[in-house]
Order: structure tokens, then C-alpha cells, then sequence
């Protein structure tokens, strides 16, 4: 059993608000100084729910792919030391500031070069755009049956047999192989990993794909494939304010009150 | 010099002070001797039908010890080495003879200390007699007579007296009193040492008035009288008017039953938990030198096979060696913060744990070795850290180092359940979620504080210009994670700052360039953590010509003054509270206004007990008019965790209650208005406890920093 994690880094969730600032002529996210980029979470867990399985079934391999800045090579090691065995790197310009779509792609092109893969997890969705497309967008590209938002994986069955959270329930399914499976939080917590596999993490060498290692048209990928354009990206305002009732009274101020609420049509 | 208020007398502790009387008397004694005539003295082994037997007794005896000590050192050699014990020898050996013979901190239980004494002074000047008795009669050497022997009958009788007060002592503690600790693990080698030894010494009395009923009663009734214990029952058996036979038969009997007792008692060394008598004073040699608030380094990390200690043969032999020194009298366990608040940690039975483990499977793994050479640690398949020592109880820790400094045989807990830690932590990955959490956030962001909302210059913000440290200021400011990342540490931080800048010290803050020094991942067991943090610390400091630091945090200051000099990172430390104190003394910061309140002061375990700064604060507290200190019962070195330490700021607590809690109430008790500390932890951990135990907002005991104190006294109330 070969599965691929797919993994992001993304900038911290975590960063203060007071530190998170935007360019608005680039429509783009200032890096935040001293704050350095993580691992998105939820991919974290898709790397969790990919070990269990490979801890379950001896023999397996987990591959962690990730499409992104040099940067990211510390996401890779972070799986790595988590339990991964091997992690590729797909880092060029010409993927730069795609969509989903096109994110798809190159990861898609990624794991056919790979060749042997039985399962792709990914994470629900990136913790900083949140879109939650991409694992649904591999499996279009591969042509393999996709299950999303999984609280449960376990190999069985079929293939796969897959708990998903829906919004009143779960539903139980079974898949055959090869098949996207994208995870959810509720699946548990992610490992923390051992040192020496953080050791043996540190020694590992990260493979590198460009774009003409992966035979796509750069006019396919990054910003030039995208379709999905960003119109405006802002920090919303939020305000409040505070309107005092006026009134000699107690009750005075009270009957202002109610005959403001009701021309709000609060009341 | 200004002295701090209302501070409890602190006890002096001289070396062998409570031998003072015991010399006295005996001088006086000495000198009454003198007077007499010189024909004084006895015939050595009198009725004794065979004297011999006592050298068969000393022979088997010391066959027996030697039997025991290849038998424990066996165990204690399966340990790793333990590097530099031979290092600071004549600090080692003031403290084997301050800690072991002088038994310093025996003495920090009063009574105990006079009852340890009286039966410790008893048996080795009756050692020291007896071996007199035996060199008067089996070496050329006569000196029992006269002046000497009289006196020599009098320091006799004398100790064993005091051995005799000492012995009703411990059965009153044990029997009649209803004292805890000595109970919670109660054994029958207990009672029998504590009979035997009584039974030993009245024997011993028996049969000297026997001998002197025979002897020197109706002979030399004045010679007799020196003996005065054995006088006293001689006069009152006398009353009887035995025969010569029948005391004669009385005297070979008690003559049997003494010299088999006291060598059987002997024989318990072996065996039972007397072998303190000669482990304690060797654990105090062995003892750390450097400070208690160091953790050891793992050398060499990314070479080791195995991280921290998973196995029993993971200790040092040290650590091996001290788990038999325990003499289960459960002073750990009674001032552990865990342990009172009903959590699953308690000292001595984590050490008797250890000590029994080691018995089970010790004797194994030394055969395994012989056979095999390599570690054995498939020996057992009982897990050390897990099954032996439950996780929880390893992590209930808070590292404050009660423990260590109440054990009167200088046990070290803190560095053996921290070697635990690190193995669950780094080998195994098993760490409590919250404590997890920290951790990531550590390695991820180089602080502790999950979620956070602020930034490291978020307390800047209203104070004007905060001059950044460029290398030409004499002190870095070390504001800490705390100190700027949790709201409400940032008042203190301003406060430290205001009072720096008014008493005219040239520093500076290291601002966004701030890290986490490593203390809470060294704490937690992550010593790799903590290693990569420290170093990259370390090369910041180097690179920014750091010399002098002022922290605000105790825990910081600890790590910097005691830890970093283990990786080459020497630098001058200073708490705030010392520094501020230093400043007012100086004259350099003046206490203007008047700030009328009461108090109390809480001494946090990483500033007090593991470094020493007990007056520091207290001195600050002192030079505020109108702040009314009143000591919480447990202070100074007997001070009680606020209940975050080791780590347990970023855990859920399991246990009958939380620490905080508990340490509230005794703040709380005092009565005053506010509970001062110096440490951004307990200062948390009181504003969680107080409103716990206090549920009433009305009156509500508040917690402040010193600093914040300070700040009123020198700028006037309400001024920031």
C-alpha cells in the first residue's frame, strides 16, 4: 500500500490579528515578520490517518508531497519525522499564485509520476483559503473515486472502508483502490513524533519536481492556468457603536429604547 | 542594611550544634573524675563463660555486610556511569560531614531531629565504648582505669540514656501520636529496629548493674555511682536481696541475650532500611554541587541509542545508588505540592517503586549482561516509565524541589522523574495533549502560549520610546514569553520596565527578536527542544554582546544563570526583584509614596527554594511605607508551589484538587489585601485560585508582581 499525504504550508493561523497585514495592490498576504509559516493542520491530520494505516498494514509507504515555497520543505520534514518515508517537493515559479484548479494539476502530475499509488489523502481543506477543492480536483484529474471530509479511514473491504461527518450524521462507505480520501479534524489528533525519527527525518533528502519534471505546460499551471481571479482581498472593518437613550426617567429612557428597537424591527 | 519586615526568624544551622551540651556535660564529667582516686576500674568480661563469642558475632557481622554490599553495589553498577561525581571533593565532603554526620536536614523536623540525634549520638558512643571495652581486653593497650574509667562509666551510662529518650521518642511518634508520614509505608523492619534498638540499650543497662550489684555496690559504692543508670537499677534490684548466684545467673543470661541482640540489631543494616546509616552520609557526598534548579545535559543527544530513562539501567549508578539510601519517612511526600492536593504523585513511593523494581529485575539484567554484554533492556517486559511509574504520576512533577530539599538522605526526585519524562516525551511521544500543544507551539513559534492574541511588542505600546539592546547597553531587559504574550503579565512587564528606566540603568529589550530560552520543553522532557532553543538563544546573545541579563521571570533566570553555562552561555542574571531591591538600596529608586495595604508574600519555587533569592523581594516588600507583610505558614524554603512549575502550567490537572487552589487558601488565610509574588506563572495560577476559594468578588485577596508594588510606591497610585 503506497499512499501520498498531500500537505501545504500555509502562514500561521495563529498569527496575532495585529500582525496580519495585506497588500492590497498585490492582493496579496504580507509574511508576518518573525512569524514563520506551519504546516495547515488538517493536512497534518491526513498524514495521521495515512500512518495508522501504514502502522496497520506492513509494508506500506506514505509519500508527502508538497506543492509551495523552499519554505516547505519544513512542512515535508514535519511529516517525515511524524512517520513519512519519502517527501517531494514541488517548488517552482511558474506554479506560483494558481487556484485550486491548477494546484490540482501539478499535485495530480506529481503522484502519476510517482506511478505505484494506491490512495491520496489530503486534508478537508488548507487552513488559510479554506476552499477544500483540491483533494476533490486530484481525483478528477486521476480519474479516481474521492471521498471527502473523513472522521474515520481504515483499510478493509473493497479498498478503503471511509466515516464521514456530514451535517447531521456520518455515513459509512467503502471504496476500491485507487481512491482520494480527504480527512477531517474529527479523525484525532495528529502525532507528536518521535525523536529519533525526527533524527532520521533530518537525514532524509527531500526530491525536487519543477515544473518540466512533471511534463506540464507552464502556461497550465500557476498564475497563467489559473481561472479563478481574486477581485479584492481586505481586512474587514469591524465596528461598533453606542447610542445612549436619552430620558429623565429610568422609564422615560426605557420607552426610548423600546420605540428604537421597534423601529429596527428588533422587536 | 535594611532588614526585611516581619520575616520569621530564620533557624541557624551550625554544624553539630546540638553536640554542644553533650561535649559539656562530658567535659564537666571529665573534669568531676579528676578528683578521684586512681585505683578506679573493673575486670573486662567478667562472668562472661565465653568472650570469644563476641568476636564469632563481629565475625559473621561483618561476613554479613560484606555479603550486602556486593549485593547492592551489584545493582547499582547495572547504572550508567555518572560523570564528574569525583569532582569538588572537599565540597562533597563538607557536605557528607554537614549533611550526613551533622544532619542538617534531619533537623528540619524538630522533633525528629532530636530524636535522630539522641539515638544516632547513642549507638556510635557506645560503638566507640564497646570497641574501648574490646582494646582493654584483647591489646596491650590498658587505659579503663581511674579518672578515665570512672568518667569512661559515666558517658556510657550517659548516651545510653540518651539513646533510651530517643528510642521512647520515635515509639511515641510511631505509636502513640497520630503523626502520618512515618506510616504511609509502614513495614515490620520499622518495629523491629525501633524494639530492638530499645531492647539492645535496657539489656545493656541490665547488665551493668548486674555486674555492678556483683562487683561494686557494697565494694566501691562510689566508683558505682558514676554509672549512674545502671546504678539506679542496681539499687532497685537490690531491694530484693538476690543471691551472688542469682545475680551472677541473671548476668550470664542478659549477657547472651544482649550481645546476640545488639549484633542481631547490627545484622538489620543489611537488611532493612538502617543501611541509611552508612548511605545517607555517602549520598550526601554524592550529592549535586552545582544548583538544584539545573537540569542534567543530555551530551552528545543525536548519538544517543535511547533518550532519557526507559529502563531501570538507564539511571546512573548515582541514582541507582540513592533509591537505597530511602528510609520511607515520607518527608517528600508531605511537603509535595502533587501530593497534598491529592494528585497521583508522591515522592517516596515513586523512589520505593524504583527501589523495588530495581530488586525484581536487577539481579537479571546483571546476568543478561554478563552473558550477553549488551543493555539487557529486553530483560523485563514490565515498562519502567508506564507500568512501574504511571505516566501521570510523571507528570504531576511541578519540579519546585520540595522534595529534595526536606529528604534527610539527600535523595534527588526531580532529575530522576525529568530522566523519565524525557524518555516518554522523546522515545515514546507520550505526552498529555495540553502539554503537547506547548510544546508545538514552542517548536512552531518559540513560545508556549497557544492562541495568543499578542504580539512581543504589544506591552510597548503607551510607554514612549523602548530603547532596543544593541550591545551598548549594560543590561538586557528579558521581558520572557510570559512577560508579553499573556495579558495579564504585560502590566508587570511595564512595571519592571518603569522602575528600570527610573533608577537610571542603561538597558535595553530584545523586542520581536525575544524567544522562548527553552525552559518549559526542558521541564516538559524535550531536552532536544530545549537544546536547539538554548543554542540559538546563546548565539543571539553572543552576537548582540549580551553580558548582563534582568529577567522577569524566575523561570527564565533560573535557565540563564544555571542551565546555559552548560552550553558555553555564561552571562551575569539578575531576577528583577534583585535588581530593583539593589537599585532601592543604592538609593537609585526611591520609594516616595506610601501604599497602604497588607500583604503577603508568596515565594515562587524557581526564584526561593532552587536559587536562593529569598530576601530580595522581601527587602522591596520592606521598603514600601504602609505595605503590611504577613508570612503565609509555609515560606521561604518550605514555600508551596503556586502548582504551574515543570511544565504543569500547559496540563490539566487530575487529582482531588488543583494546586493553586490549595496554595490560595493559605494566602487567602492571611488575611491580607494582596498576594505578592515575583514569578509571571503563580501570578496566573492566583488569579485562577483566589476567585476559587474565594468565591465572594467583595474584598477579594489580589494578586500582584513585586514590580507592581514597587511601581505604586515610586510613582504614586494610579500613575500608569
Amino acid at each position: 500500500m503506497h499512499i501520498v499525504v498531500c500537505a501545504k504550508q500555509i502562514p500561521d493561523p495563529e498569527t496575532p490579528p495585529s500582525a496580519f497585514k495585506i497588500d492590497a495592490a498585490s492582493n496579496k498576504v504580507i509574511p508576518a515578520q518573525g512569524i514563520a509559516p506551519v504546516l495547515s493542520q488538517f493536512d497534518a491530520i491526513a498524514a495521521e490517518a495515512a500512518l495508522r494505516i501504514k502502522e496497520a498494514n506492513p509494508g506500506s509507504k506514505v509519500t508527502v508531497i508538497s506543492m509551495g515555497a523552499e519554505s516547505a520543505q519544513a512542512a515535508i520534514k514535519q511529516v517525515l519525522a511524524m512517520g513519512a518515508d519519502e517527501g517531494v517537493l514541488l517548488n517552482d515559479p511558474a506554479f506560483e499564485d494558481g487556484d485550486s484548479h491548477t494546484t490540482a494539476t501539478v499535485l495530480a502530475a506529481a503522484i502519476k509520476k510517482l506511478g505505484d499509488v494506491n490512495a491520496v489523502f489530503c486534508g478537508r481543506q488548507a487552513a488559510d483559503w479554506d476552499m477544500g477543492q483540491v483533494g476533490l480536483l486530484v481525483a478528477e484529474d486521476l480519474g479516481w473515486p474521492a471521498a471527502i471530509i473523513a472522521k474515520g479511514v481504515t483499510t478493509g473491504g473493497a479498498g478503503l472502508q471511509i466515516t464521514r461527518v456530514l451535517e447531521n450524521g456520518f455515513e459509512s462507505l467503502e471504496t476500491p483502490l485507487p481512491a482520494v480520501v480527504t480527512v477531517s479534524n474529527e479523525f484525532g489528533e495528529p502525532r507528536y513524533p518521535k525523536l529519533p525519527q525526527i533524527m532520521a527525518a533530518a537525514k532524509k533528502t527531500v526530491t525536487n519536481w519543477k515544473v518540466g519534471d512533471l511534463g506540464l505546460d507552464p502556461g497550465a499551471v500557476g498564475k497563467a492556468g489559473s481561472r479563478l481571479k481574486l477581485e479584492k482581498l481586505f481586512i474587514p472593518e469591524k465596528g461598533g457603536k453606542v447610542e445612549l437613550m436619552e430620558g429623565d426617567t429610568p422609564q422615560a429612557q426605557a420607552a426610548a429604547l423600546v420605540a428604537r428597537l421597534m423601529a429596527d424591527k428588533i422587536l | 542594611m535594611l532588614q526585611p519586615t516581619n520575616v520569621p526568624e530564620r533557624p541557624q544551622r551550625r554544624v553539630g550544634a546540638w553536640w554542644g551540651p553533650a561535649v559539656g556535660i562530658s567535659a564537666l564529667g571529665f573534669y568531676a573524675a579528676t578528683t578521684v582516686e586512681d585505683s578506679a576500674g573493673r575486670e573486662i568480661g567478667f562472668n562472661a563463660d565465653h568472650p570469644w563469642a563476641v568476636y564469632a558475632f563481629m565475625a559473621a557481622l561483618v561476613g554479613l555486610m560484606g555479603y550486602g554490599f556486593v549485593r547492592h553495589a551489584g545493582l547499582w553498577m547495572i547504572g550508567r556511569p555518572a560523570p564528574g561525581i569525583l569532582r569538588e571533593v572537599p565540597h562533597r565532603l563538607r557536605n557528607a560531614a554537614r549533611l550526613g554526620l551533622a544532619q542538617d536536614k534531619v533537623r528540619r523536623d524538630r522533633y525528629a531531629g532530636i530524636m535522630h540525634w539522641c539515638i544516632f549520638s547513642s549507638i556510635v558512643v557506645l560503638t566507640i565504648v564497646t570497641a574501648q571495652v574490646a582494646i582493654e581486653a584483647d591489646s596491650p593497650f590498658k587505659f579503663l582505669h581511674g579518672p578515665y574509667y570512672l568518667f569512661f562509666s559515666f558517658y556510657g551510662d550517659l548516651f545510653g540514656v540518651i539513646g533510651l529518650v530517643g528510642v521512647g521518642m520515635a515509639l511515641y511518634r510511631r505509636y502513640l501520636s497520630d503523626f502520618h508520614r512515618i506510616r504511609w509505608d509502614e513495614r515490620l523492619e520499622d518495629h523491629l529496629i525501633i524494639v530492638g534498638l530499645g531492647l539492645v540499650l535496657l539489656t545493656g543497662f541490665v547488665l551493668e548493674s548486674a555486674r555492678i550489684m556483683v562487683t561494686e555496690l557494697d565494694q566501691h559504692p562510689d566508683w558505682a555511682k558514676w554509672s549512674f543508670g545502671s546504678y539506679a537499677i542496681a539499687r532497685g534490684l537490690d531491694v530484693f536481696s538476690f543471691s551472688e548466684q542469682q545475680i551472677l545467673w541473671l548476668h550470664t543470661w542478659t549477657w547472651w541475650v544482649h550481645i546476640a541482640m545488639a549484633f542481631g540489631w547490627l545484622g538489620l543494616i543489611v537488611f532493612t532500611r538502617l543501611d541509611h546509616l552508612f548511605f545517607a552520609p555517602v549520598n550526601a557526598f554524592f550529592l549535586r554541587t552545582d544548583s538544584p534548579g539545573r537540569l542534567a545535559k543530555i551530551e552528545d543527544i543525536e548519538q544517543q541509542e535511547i533518550f532519557g530513562v526507559g529502563y531501570i539501567q538507564d539511571f546512573t549508578w548515582k541514582q541507582l545508588f540513592e533509591l537505597d539510601a530511602c528510609v520511607r519517612c515520607g518527608r517528600c511526600s508531605e511537603v509535595c505540592p502533587a501530593n497534598i492536593s491529592g494528585q497521583p504523585l508522591s515522592p517516596m513511593h515513586l523512589i520505593q517503586d524504583l527501589k523495588g523494581h530495581l530488586a525484581d529485575v536487577g539481579t537479571a539484567i546483571q546476568r543478561h549482561r554478563h552473558e550477553t554484554g549488551d543493555a539487557g533492556r529486553e530483560v523485563s517486559s514490565v515498562a519502567l516509565a508506564g507500568d512501574v511509574i504511571k505516566d501521570e504520576t510523571l507528570w504531576a512533577c511541578r519540579t519546585c524541589g520540595a522534595c529534595m530539599q526536606e529528604c534527610p538522605v539527600m535523595i534527588e526526585h526531580v532529575p530522576t522523574i525529568v530522566d523519565m519524562r524525557r524518555f516518554l516525551v522523546m522515545n515514546e511521544a507520550r505526552i498529555p495533549a495540553t502539554a503537547q500543544a506547548a510544546l508545538e507551539n514552542l517548536e512552531m513559534r518559540g513560545h508556549p502560549w497557544r492562541g495568543t492574541a499578542l504580539e512581543r511588542t504589544t506591552w510597548m505600546e503607551g510607554l514612549g520610546d523602548v530603547p532596543i539592546f544593541d550591545g551598548s547597553q549594560e543590561y538586557l531587559y528579558w521581558v520572557g514569553c510570559s512577560g508579553s504574550l499573556v495579558e495579564r503579565n504585560l502590566p508587570v512587564t511595564k512595571a519592571v520596565f518603569r522602575l528600570l528606566g527610573e533608577s537610571g540603568a542603561s538597558f535595553g529589550v530584545l523586542g520581536q527578536e525575544e524567544t522562548c530560552n527553552g525552559d518549559p520543553a526542558r521541564r516538559l522532557g524535550n531536552e532536544y527542544l530545549f537544546q536547539i532553543l538554548a543554542q540559538q538563544l546563546i548565539e543571539t546573545f553572543k552576537a548582540k554582546n549580551v553580558q548582563k541579563v534582568i529577567t522577569n521571570c524566575p523561570h527564565c533566570f533560573n535557565t540563564f544563570k544555571n542551565e546555559y553555562p552548560q552550553f558555553d552561555g555564561h552571562f551575569e542574571v539578575f531576577h528583577h526583584t534583585e535588581f530593583l531591591a539593589g537599585a532601592m538600596q543604592s538609593g537609585k529608586l526611591v520609594a516616595k509614596h506610601a501604599v497602604n495595604t497588607t500583604v503577603t508574600y508568596h515565594d515562587s519555587c524557581y526564584l526561593g527554594r532552587l536559587n536562593g533569592v529569598y530576601d530580595a523581594p522581601r527587602q522591596i516588600i520592606s521598603m514600601v511605607h504602609g505595605a503590611d507583610l504577613t508570612e503565609m505558614q509555609r515560606n521561604l524554603s518550605k514555600g508551596l508551589c503556586c502548582g504551574a512549575g515543570g511544565g504543569n502550567m500547559w496540563q490539566e490537572e487530575v487529582g482531588e484538587r488543583r494546586v493553586n487552589h490549595v496554595r490560595a487558601e493559605e494566602a487567602v488565610r492571611t488575611g491580607a489585601q494582596s498576594v505578592i509574588s515575583n514569578c509571571p506563572f503563580c501570578i496566573q495560577m492566583f488569579e485562577d485560585g483566589v476567585p476559587a476559594v474565594h468565591p465572594e468578588e467583595e474584598g477579594r485577596m489580589k494578586p500582584f508582581d513585586v514590580a507592581e508594588l514597587l511601581e505604586q510606591a515610586v510613582f504614586g497610585p494610579g500613575t500608569r
